[in-house]
């Protein structure tokens, strides 16, 4: 009876083990077959996993041995399922913060820019433009500077720095306030100071010609005098005599040659 | 923003970006991306820079910079193809161009990401060679990492025998020098981009003397060896 018993339990496993074999062998990779395998056929696997003490039985088989020799490729199998989530390569993509943060930061970039460019005095001075200009001139032609605490105005021209010497002259030249870089005291001992850039004036009913200095006009007594300060006729602007009277007398070119004409 | 996304593809994958280049998939869409996102970049970029000046001179470097690096590209992009179809390449213009694109597109990313830094000292100092100086930096940092760019794709878009291929990583390389040098030149021609103080606004600059001579002499100037007049 026992034997019979046990020829029975002996049929049932190899049917069973059989079955498993067949499917483990029909799957491509038996890591797969393993991951894919719902629940309830895991719960079958105990069983399976307990058998290889009653497959290494004396009494086993050649076709038994087949099993056995299966055996150890199913064995391992079971504890991929743990390890292969690790290096599973489709993982999530990571979440899309560049793009915005790359929009919001050139949104404000575009703000920050308009921000500095908007004058906040009557100069047209912004806050990039706010600072001191001493270390940021490029020495060109053209350049207008004043030192911080003096009146006088200077132009670049020519290798040095001339005195512009009235404001007529400066608004002749064609120069606004905007053009004017402050810089600090003593630059300009750094570089040669040219001859002073004077207008020179005549008015339409008087032949006398006179050279503004400051807020005064100063006779030029004849042309020699006018030839040896380096002027040309080019050099005389026409304005009307009342703005020539409205100026005051300052001592002659050259000087000491009696009170000047009325123009 | 959806222009803006194919920079995190570039940035965070970098391969799969280039292998699509490689198999051509939506080179078209890729191509006008980068465009649109590295021109908006550089424009921004620009803006800073000429804030220095004046508005006027910040509207013209936003104008300028963009068009700097397109035609730098243009000019620079039959050199690569040509050359690359020499040593056994079989990638087409176009995805030369979306490669070059990528460079561009990068450097302006980096350079975007400079902006506040610049923007702190265009604030906080007045020095004009010293704030063109840092400038320079900036781009040749930003350009320095696009160009690493440039060079990885190529080693992913290429293939075919070995000996071409280290023949083709050394064209790329000397492509890159002259890139560097006629994109120099380029915005030598161009400028200016911060604009001199004392100067009134220009938006070109007559022609004459070279970048790197112009480079030499600001750096004499911050030594104080020599005044750039």
């Amino acid at each position: 009876m026992n034997d019979e018993r046990q020829d029975r339990w002996e049929q049932l496993l190899d049917l069973l083990a059989e079955g498993v074999a067949e499917r483990l062998r029909s799957e491509p990779r038996s890591g797969d077959a393993f991951r894919r395998i719902p629940r309830p056929a895991d719960e079958v696997t105990p069983p399976l996993e307990a058998e290889p003490t009653r497959f290494t039985a004396p009494e086993s088989t050649a076709q038994r041995e087949d099993k056995i020799e299966d055996e150890p490729t199913v064995k391992p199998e079971p504890s991929e399922p743990e390890s292969e989530p690790i290096v599973e390569p489709s993982l999530p993509a990571p979440p899309a913060h560049t793009a915005r943060l790359l929009g919001r930061m050139a949104l404000g970039l575009l703000a920050l820019v308009i921000v500095i460019n908007i004058p906040i005095n009557r100069h047209g001075t912004t806050l990039a433009t706010a600072m001191p200009d001493r270390r940021a001139l490029v020495i060109r032609d053209g350049l207008v500077v004043k030192e911080d605490d003096g009146p006088e105005i200077y132009v670049y021209d020519d290798g040095a720095f001339r005195w512009i010497s009235s404001l007529k002259a400066f608004e002749m030249r064609g120069y606004t306030w905007k053009d004017v870089h402050v810089v600090e005291d003593g630059f300009l001992e750094d570089y040669e100071i040219g001859p002073p850039i004077h207008v020179i004036l005549k008015c339409p009913d008087s032949p006398h010609i006179y050279r503004v200095e400051g807020e005064e006009k100063r006779w030029i007594v004849d042309i020699e005098a006018f030839e040896a300060e380096g002027y040309v006729w080019e050099d005389v602007r026409i304005v009307s005599c009342a703005l020539l009277r409205q100026l005051p007398d300052g001592e002659t070119i050259p000087p000491g040659q009696g009170p000047p004409p009325r123009p | 923003m959806n222009n803006l996304s194919i920079i995190e593809t570039i940035l965070r994958d970098r391969k799969t970006f280039f292998l699509e280049i490689r198999e051509g998939k939506g080179l078209a869409h890729k191509m006008r991306a980068m465009l649109i996102s590295s021109a908006a970049f550089f424009a921004l970029y620009g803006a800073v820079m000429g804030s220095s000046h004046s508005l006027w001179q910040a509207l013209g470097s936003a104008a300028k910079l963009p068009l700097l690096f397109l035609a730098t590209l243009i000019v620079c992009a039959p050199t690569l193809y040509f050359f690359n179809l020499n040593f056994g390449s079989n990638q087409s213009l176009s995805q030369n161009v979306a490669l070059m694109l990528t460079t561009i597109t990068v450097t302006s990313v980096l350079l975007l990401s400079f902006a506040p830094v610049v923007t702190f000292f265009l604030l906080t100092t007045s020095h004009y060679q010293f704030f063109k100086l840092l400038n320079v930096g900036v781009f040749a940092i930003s350009g320095l990492v696009g160009v690493t760019f440039l060079s990885h794709g190529m080693q992913v878009v290429s293939y075919g025998g070995s000996e071409r291929v280290a023949a083709r990583r050394t064209v790329v390389w000397l492509w890159i020098v002259l890139y560097a040098f006629v994109g120099s030149q380029m915005a030598w021609t161009l400028r200016p981009f911060v604009g001199a103080p004392g100067l009134p606004f220009e938006l070109f600059r007559q022609l004459g003397g070279n970048f790197y001579a112009n480079i030499l002499a600001s750096f004499g100037e911050i030594l104080g060896f020599v005044t750039v007049r």
